[in-house]
């Protein structure tokens, strides 16, 4: 191991060039992609300390210092929108993820091919309506006066559900409509996984006596382990991340829902939609990156001592 | 006698050419015998049939200005996100249509326009001549004049616009002018119509208290913060806000009166219709005097008589930047553009291709000049409002009796009553608060528009509005606001 190590070193990006020239020219497209599109553009970031002038432009103006920084904390706003955005990232992640999980698992356990096909389909859905449209889904569902689950209690005799008045059952309105949405996206990756284990496996077991439970727990579930945290690696970057259209579109101008609902992309929306401040917008999507690095180096770090094989890198 | 006539006759033409000719030849500075291609942002969606227009007026700017234009249209879904860009992303163009509404004053600050100082006077005299001295205050930034703001006069007039045929139903006479009149009102429809909203409540701010504050004779003095007012008949006015005048509790009483009463939904505020009053929907909404106007112009049910009635107490002129037009620091040809300018704001010709198109294919006209498009679906007014006079607009046809007297007499009221005239000059510059601007407008929507509309109670959730307001640095803008204001007051003298 370590001979080669040494050898790979003074072979140097000469040797590896010749060697893997086919890979090199592959990987091109996507190497300048990520240069040009995002790395060369976080010199913009220096907005963020700027007090930004349309005439002298990103690197003329002066800086501000910290100025920008101000109107996220300045009023006690800031912990409360991170901590929302974060738990609720939290809260749609795992429910997403594990639904995806276990319809994935159903699905491939379905053995009639054109109920299969029609099953994932429909799943797979709710991934194209717009977040416009589920909306007014959610307006027509929820609304006091001639909303359909308030009507439906009304018809049973209970009392009206003001659910416009009342914050602590959106978390859980929003969890459904993203589960709703995502679950079929994000299971077409595990029916993916499940199909790549080799039936071998499953045939041996069935002659063993293993019933459909036990494959599942000990053959599926272990070989789908590495696509799961990939996955969940991969969602943790986007933590500090609200998805801005969905908070937005479910719950709109409703000022009584946003201790319970704001992330920091609608607050940061709201405050300076009317504002020409590049600088603070800058600010805060500056915030949310240097949150969401630590946060998933500090994830990266412990998956790679629980077992190094997972860690992204 | 008749020869004297002739004579008289002569002699006054003589004269309007040799003004004509003066004007022409102060114009004549401009060397246009170059062609240029002018481009022109405005922000509504682009019509249809948009390009039917651009070739007629390309052909009459052709021949009188040796220029064409070119209009790129940002559409409502993206104005938001992409008009401050337009300003930072280098891109080379003349004009753009601005507003007190897209921030001019704050990207006046920021350097996003060429100053017009020397350009307006010099390339648009006639516009300049006609501007009034109070607009061009409004056009001044920092001591220098960034914008060309409209010629159309426009009123702070507000109030309820309301169904007249409703009213004649119920058998009432309400006082419309009064807040005791409009719930009259609402109570009667309510009772004819129970499945109708009493009162328009969509997904934005509501309006009802800031119009309720305005007929107790405060007006706002910077309509973006719609909670600070001042009494413009004091001397020194002093700036104050919903959290130091209890005094509004009493609205705040009346709207949650309102809101019990049924008059609105208990999920207004997520409700995204805003067409409701006009769709016959609900009965009434607060607005200004062109939206009823609108309406009845293009009535959905010809059976709706609109009305509007304005309760505000102090009326004056809106700022004239609330349209306006701004030459882009990267303009190539700023020159050009303002002779454009000119031309545009008086030549009735050119200002009809521009405006309303082609006569007999995009619109007609009536015996009294008024207007209508042939096919909305293909064809619109130009988006460029700020190209608007007083002189060269058109009503659209239909439009009411009462819209142009009711407009007469706010110029009335106006030339009785001038307290409230004499700051709308006042520019409130936020540069050194904006951090402070953006938390309170934010505890404004999440508090505020909820205890409006009668969703949270006022006795518990109005202390809570005003401690979240002072957290939010209110007093810092009510502080710069105060020491702007005293420096106004001392230049009017």
């Amino acid at each position: 191991m370590k001979n080669g190590r040494e050898r790979g070193r003074k072979e140097g990006f000469r040797e590896e060039w010749k060697k893997n020239k086919p890979l090199f020219i592959m990987a091109a497209p996507a190497f300048i992609f990520a240069i040009v599109f995002l790395y060369i553009p976080m010199v913009g970031l220096i907005i963020a300390f700027k007090n930004y002038r349309y005439d002298l432009g990103v690197f003329g103006s002066a800086f501000n210092g910290v100025d920008n920084f101000r109107f996220l904390f300045s009023s006690g706003t800031g912990w409360l929108i991170t901590r929302n955005t974060i738990l609720y990232n939290i809260l749609n992640m795992v429910t997403s993820q594990l639904l995806a999980v276990l319809i994935a698992i159903f699905i491939s356990e379905i053995n009639k091919k054109i109920f299969k096909k029609v099953t994932q389909s429909l799943i797979l859905l709710p991934y194209f309506i717009s977040w416009v449209v589920v909306g007014v889904f959610v307006y027509n569902l929820f609304n006091y006066e001639t909303g359909f689950i308030p009507s439906i209690v009304a018809a049973f005799g209970g009392e009206k559900p003001n659910f416009y008045g009342m914050p602590g059952a959106w978390p859980w309105i929003i969890c459904l409509f993203n589960s709703w949405k995502w679950t079929g996206y994000n299971s077409v990756i595990y029916i993916a996984a499940i199909t790549g284990v080799d039936s071998g496996i499953y045939e041996a077991a069935a002659i063993d006596g293993a019933n459909m439970f036990q494959r599942i727990w000990n053959i599926t579930l272990p070989s789908v382990r590495p696509t799961i945290i990939t996955m969940l690696l991969l969602q943790v970057g986007r933590i500090l991340r609200g998805d801005f259209e969905m908070f937005y579109q479910i719950v709109g101008n409703n000022g009584q829902l946003y201790n319970m609902t704001d992330v920091i992309d609608t607050y940061v929306f709201r405050s300076l939609l009317t504002s020409s401040n590049i600088g603070m917008t800058a600010a805060a999507a500056f915030y949310q990156s240097v949150l969401c690095f630590v946060i998933i180096m500090l994830v990266n770090t412990i998956v790679k001592h629980i077992d190094a094989d997972y860690a992204l890198f | 006698m008749k020869g004297t006539l002739k004579k008289v006759l002569a002699l006054a033409l003589a004269s309007v050419m040799t003004i004509g000719l003066g004007a022409v030849a102060h114009a004549a500075d401009l060397d246009t015998s170059e062609e240029v291609e002018l481009t022109m942002y405005v922000v509504s969606d682009r019509p249809a049939g948009q390009d039917v227009v651009d070739e007629n007026l390309n052909a009459l700017l052709k021949e009188k200005l040796n220029c064409s234009l070119k209009v790129n249209w940002i559409g409502w879904a993206e104005y938001a996100n992409k008009y401050p860009l337009l300003f930072s992303s280098g891109e080379s163009f003349d004009l753009a249509y601005c507003a007190t509404w897209l921030n001019f004053a704050s990207l006046a600050q920021k350097g996003a326009f060429m100053s017009v100082d020397e350009l307006w006077p010099t390339y648009a005299p006639k516009n300049f001549e006609a501007a009034t001295e109070s607009a061009k205050k409004q056009a001044t930034i920092d001591g220098t004049m960034y914008c060309v703001p409209t010629l159309l006069a426009t009123y702070n007039a507000y109030g309820p616009i309301y169904r007249q045929d409703l009213i004649e139903e119920a058998g009432i006479d309400p006082d419309m002018s009064t807040w005791e009149g409009m719930e009259e009102y609402l109570d009667a429809v309510k009772a004819n119509h129970p499945e109708m909203d009493g009162y328009d409540v969509y997904s934005a701010q509501p309006e009802i208290i800031m119009t309720w504050m305005q007929s107790k004779g405060f007006n706002w003095i910077e309509k973006g913060l719609p909670f600070m007012f001042i009494d413009p008949t004091e001397e020194n006015p002093k700036v104050f806000t919903y959290a130091d005048y209890d005094g509004v509790k009493e609205a705040l009483e009346m709207t949650a009166r309102w809101n019990e009463k049924g008059f609105w939904s208990k999920s207004a505020l997520a409700d995204t219709d805003t067409t409701k009053t006009q769709n016959g929907k609900a009965a009434m909404r607060i607005h200004n005097i062109d939206t009823p106007a609108g309406y009845a112009a293009a009535p959905v049910d010809p059976s709706f008589e609109f009305r509007f009635q304005n309760v505000v107490k102090n009326v004056a002129h809106l700022p004239f930047t609330q349209d306006c037009m701004v030459i882009s620091n990267t303009a190539k040809n700023p020159e050009r553009a303002m002779a454009f300018w000119d031309l545009l704001t008086s030549d009735q010709e050119v200002y009809d291709a521009f405006y309303y198109g082609v006569l007999g294919e995009t619109y007609t006209l009536n015996d009294e000049g008024q207007f209508q498009i042939t096919d909305v679906n293909l064809y619109n007014t130009s988006a460029m409002w700020a190209a608007r006079t007083t002189e060269l607009n058109r009503n659209q046809m239909g439009t009411p009796d009462w819209y142009n007297e009711m407009r007469a007499g706010y110029e009335d009221q106006i030339a009785e009553n001038d307290a409230a005239e004499k700051y709308t000059s006042f520019v409130f510059d936020q540069s050194s608060i904006e951090t402070q601007v953006a938390n309170v407008l934010n505890v404004q929507q999440q508090y505020w528009w909820p205890m409006e509309l009668g969703f949270t109670d006022y006795n518990t959730a109005y202390d809570e509005y005003c401690k979240k307001m002072e957290a939010a640095g209110l007093q810092d803008i009510v502080d710069e606001a105060q020491r702007q204001l005293d420096e106004y007051v001392k230049t009017l003298e």
